[in-house]
């Protein structure tokens, strides 16, 4: 059975890497094509101007790819980071699948429904944008400007049922970080720094308190 | 494994990810002002995600500005070099990392799971306390987003997740009481659409 395993992992990692690689050269060609096509340069003194940006963007992405793989196992893992909108699509989608399968952690089980569940909303998402294009290029504007005011809630909407579902599994070891980053985020925003204390940002900090909140209870034998 | 939880994993995924994947197309339609149809729906369907996408784009491009190929061209360079990090990281140093997870998972499967539990809670309590805390600081004083315009009202998003909630335990009652069980795969899409009505007439309310 371990031996079938790690035949799987292989397998996934040999794909992954390869298919993470094209991926790669496919958008960094982007940029490129553009500005041979258009015949420009882009405007190289904007990217001291814009460094500050790029290095947290850089850093936050390797935060989630660090974070997010004992969530997403190894399948889900690279087509996640391939497909993108991990945290407001993917990752919902996958955890709901593994709350409706009911797989135990580190199971084979949970690594092939979240898997098939990331493969299926990639593809979900791709013939929604194609049937979604079609209108949005006849109706643009109507479409956008009807959709748009609800647009800042499908978080909230995702998150409040997500939360419900999962609150019994998980509430003995997230009722310490929440409580936390709730004060972090009310000290913040006191201190006229609510932007900053935004989801991106918060997400790094909860998982932060929750690592080091989880160790002391689990030392403790609380858990 | 039974094919029947593969086959139910389809149908639930398949469900789920259609609502979501709305403010996606919706995002298509700002970015393509800017930066054309193709650019856009690259962006926002492969490798980039709607939350980061646009506000990389408006670190070059600010509404009302005279789009050039050059403000294009530099764009794109400023958003493909910020998305690197993490297919980077992936092809390169995933497969070491998990193995380590692997190794701790065979020799203490109990630390594996409550680190799993840790980083979950940990994004759980990120994101809620985030959105909570804005909601309750922006009532009364909506937050009009630079580059889109669009007004975030805090009791408009603390309705929203609240009706999440209610509607989550509605679905959940319904399904112990009359034993619906089929309500399982639905129950999520129908809280996030039932959400997302209330947010509409509660957003009315309020312009």
């Amino acid at each position: 059975m371990e031996n079938k395993r790690d035949q799987y992992n292989e397998e996934m990692h040999r794909l992954g890497r390869l298919f993470t690689w094209i991926a790669l050269g496919l958008i960094l060609m982007v940029p490129v094509c553009y500005c041979l096509t258009a015949g420009v340069m882009p405007l190289w003194s904007k990217l001291p101007e814009c460094l500050m940006f790029i290095l947290g963007y850089l850093a936050i992405g390797l935060v989630e790819a660090l974070s997010y793989a004992p969530l997403l196992g190894t399948g889900g893992q690279y087509l996640t980071f391939i497909t993108g909108n991990i945290s407001n699509l993917k990752l919902p989608c996958a955890l709901n699948s593994q709350a409706i399968a009911k797989v135990e952690d580190g199971s084979e089980e949970k690594e092939i429904v979240t898997t098939i569940s990331i493969a299926v909303c990639s593809i979900v998402t791709t013939l929604v944008i194609v049937l979604g294009l079609i209108p949005l290029a006849i109706f643009q504007e109507k479409i956008v400007n009807a959709l748009l005011p609800i647009s800042p809630y499908v978080v909230p909407a995702i998150f409040g049922g997500l939360t419900c579902v999962l609150a019994s599994r998980y509430l003995k070891i997230a009722a310490v970080p929440f409580v936390l980053c709730i004060l972090i985020c009310v000290i913040g925003n006191f201190a006229g720094m609510g932007a900053v204390f935004n989801q991106g940002t918060m997400i790094l900090v909860g998982m932060a308190v929750s690592g080091v909140t989880t160790t002391l209870l689990y030392r403790k034998g609380k858990l | 494994m039974d094919m029947s939880v593969i086959k139910e994993t389809v149908r639930n995924s398949a469900i789920f990810s259609i609502v979501p994947s709305i403010p996606i197309v919706i995002g298509i339609g700002i970015m393509m002002q800017y930066l054309g149809l193709g650019i856009s729906w690259i962006r926002l369907e492969v490798i980039g995600a709607l939350q980061y996408e646009i506000i990389a784009m408006n670190q070059v491009v600010t509404p009302g500005q005279v789009i050039t190929y050059v403000t294009v061209a530099t764009a794109l360079v400023i958003m493909t070099l910020s998305i690197l990090s993490g297919p980077v990281f992936n092809a390169i140093f995933y497969k070491r990392y998990q193995h380590r997870l692997a190794e701790l998972q065979q020799k203490n499967e109990h630390l594996m799971n409550t680190l799993t539990g840790a980083l979950l809670g940990g994004l759980f309590s990120g994101i809620l306390s985030a959105m909570l805390v804005a909601g309750i600081f922006t009532i009364g004083t909506p937050v009009v987003a630079k580059d889109t315009g669009v007004a975030t009202y805090g009791e408009v998003t603390l309705i929203t997740f609240f009706a999440s909630c209610l509607i989550m335990v509605g679905c959940g009652l319904c399904m112990k009481k009359f034993g619906w069980k089929w309500m399982e795969s639905y129950a999520l899409p129908i809280t996030i659409v039932g959400a997302l009505v209330a947010a509409y007439f509660a957003v009315a309310c309020f312009e």
